[in-house]
């Protein structure tokens, strides 16, 4: 073993710099992230979940739902839109302007030029920052995103197939519990040719006692139960709805700024 | 075809094999140290160096502070309306014109395009209650202290863009002079009447 010093080496620095990569790099990037706050506002985001919606992040876990669904809406780009707010004193002046410059699709610094123009003219104009990418024309998201909107998910549950859309924003999407939790119990009543799976044994099916149930689900019209009984969705049922409707990531801020 | 063993072996049977002398070695450390510069060359262009703001299409802190929204008024306005449309907007319009039986329109509204800022700022702050004039027109109605839970930012936004809208041309509300109303009127403030806020100074 006349180079095991050079084996010793060459092991040490392969695993060492591995380590340094994937485990050290991460941790030193991001392991500090902390709550921050909404783009020109006050607000904290992102704020930690409800109780029931911290437990149900453990029955989208259970039930695998990553599997099949991810969590991470992708951007690719950033369109500025220069906004006519206020045509000012000499408003001939300022729509002979605008007519013949381009106001969509620009970048930062041509909207900038354009709303000088503008105010040079008497005018006054907004900027509006809109993200862009197939993700966000899909309507899954605002923006993309980014390391704070998973503070609380403990695992985050990022998930890589799509072959459901992607949940990043669903509490935004789908604001209505009695919708989800109607959608989990039969996906093809409510999404024409779903391919979701039903997770019936999430719910419970009664006969209607005394009178129904208050928090029986209520199905559209064309859905027919057996007559005479109801669905009650279970705790398991009711916690995974509560962490649906909390995958709220649209807020706009500094690492990725919109303003719609 | 066989090949034939090595001068080296044929001499020193028991050596190691060794890879010294080889002229692949040196051209293999010479492509890992020019991927490793490729590789730094692009996280320099596409990540700030592994700053935790920075993500793609973004390539810097530089162009990430450039695509900021605007600071200062352009942004106090934009937020200002994202607030008055979800507090005062609903009862108030969204186009400020009121709505019959609900509230006076803030569109050239007397108590709104005052000089000072101080008296508009009680309203949202102490609420009211009891007849009151706006334009010629009486009403009487009660408004809830809509502005006591807002921070003194988002306050001083909101009432800003109230003032600058619609065709309403007064001037800027700070939060400093939110905040100074705020302890004049104290915890509890209770709702004024039209007569109380007329004899308050603007």
């Amino acid at each position: 073993m006349k180079s095991g010093l050079w084996i010793f080496l060459a092991a040490f620095i392969s695993v060492g710099g591995s380590w340094l990569g994937l485990v050290y790099g991460p941790v030193h990037q991001l392991g500090g992230a902390e709550q921050t706050t909404v783009l020109n506002s006050t607000d904290t985001y992102p704020l930690q979940r409800t109780g029931d919606a911290t437990l149900g992040l453990q029955i989208y876990r259970a039930n695998g739902c990553a599997a099949c669904h991810t969590e991470q809406v992708r951007q690719t780009g950033v369109a500025c839109s220069v906004m006519l707010t206020d045509a000012g004193k000499t408003p001939e002046a300022v729509t002979n302007l605008i007519s013949s410059l381009t106001l969509t699709n620009l970048i930062k610094e041509d909207a900038d030029k354009i709303a000088d123009k503008i105010a040079a003219a008497g005018g006054k104009a907004e900027i509006h920052m809109l993200a862009t990418g197939p993700d966000i024309a899909r309507g899954w998201g605002m923006r993309q995103s980014v390391a704070e909107d998973y503070l609380y998910d403990l695992p985050v549950q990022l998930g890589s197939l799509r072959a459901g859309p992607d949940l990043a924003n669903i509490g935004v999407r789908d604001p209505d519990a009695n919708w989800q939790l109607t959608h989990l119990y039969a996906p093809s009543a409510v999404v024409k040719g779903s391919a979701m799976p039903p997770f019936r044994y999430l719910f419970e099916l009664h006969k209607i006692g005394d009178m129904p149930a208050r928090d029986a689900l209520q199905f559209p019209k064309d859905f027919a139960l057996p007559a005479g009984y109801e669905v009650v969705p279970t705790s398991e049922a009711k916690q995974l709805a509560a962490y649906l409707l909390s995958l709220r990531a649209n807020a706009p801020l500094y690492s990725a700024p919109i303003s719609p | 075809m066989i090949d034939e063993p090595n001068s080296e072996t044929r001499e020193n049977p028991g050596a190691e094999p060794g890879a010294a002398g080889s002229g692949l070695l040196m051209g293999m450390i010479i492509l890992t140290l020019l991927l490793m510069f490729l590789g730094a060359v692009y996280f320099d262009r596409h990540s700030g160096w592994f700053n935790k703001q920075v993500y793609g299409p973004y390539a810097s802190t530089s162009q990430l502070e450039e695509y900021q929204p605007k600071s200062g008024a352009a942004a106090a306005a934009a937020h200002g309306k994202q607030v008055y449309d979800t507090v005062c907007g609903i009862c108030h319009g969204f186009d400020g014109l009121g709505k019959p039986g609900l509230a006076p329109a803030l569109a050239s509204s007397e108590w709104v395009i005052t000089k000072g800022s101080d008296r508009l700022i009680r309203i949202p702050l102490s609420g009211l209650s009891g007849p009151m004039q706006v334009n010629g027109k009486d009403w009487s109605l009660a408004m809830a202290p809509m502005g006591a839970a807002l921070s003194d930012t988002d306050l001083a936004a909101v009432l800003t863009y109230i003032r600058s809208s619609w065709g309403n041309q007064a001037g800027e509300v700070t939060a400093e002079s939110v905040k100074s109303v705020r302890t004049t009127l104290g915890a509890r403030p209770q709702p004024l009447t039209g007569g109380q806020l007329k004899s308050m100074p603007e």
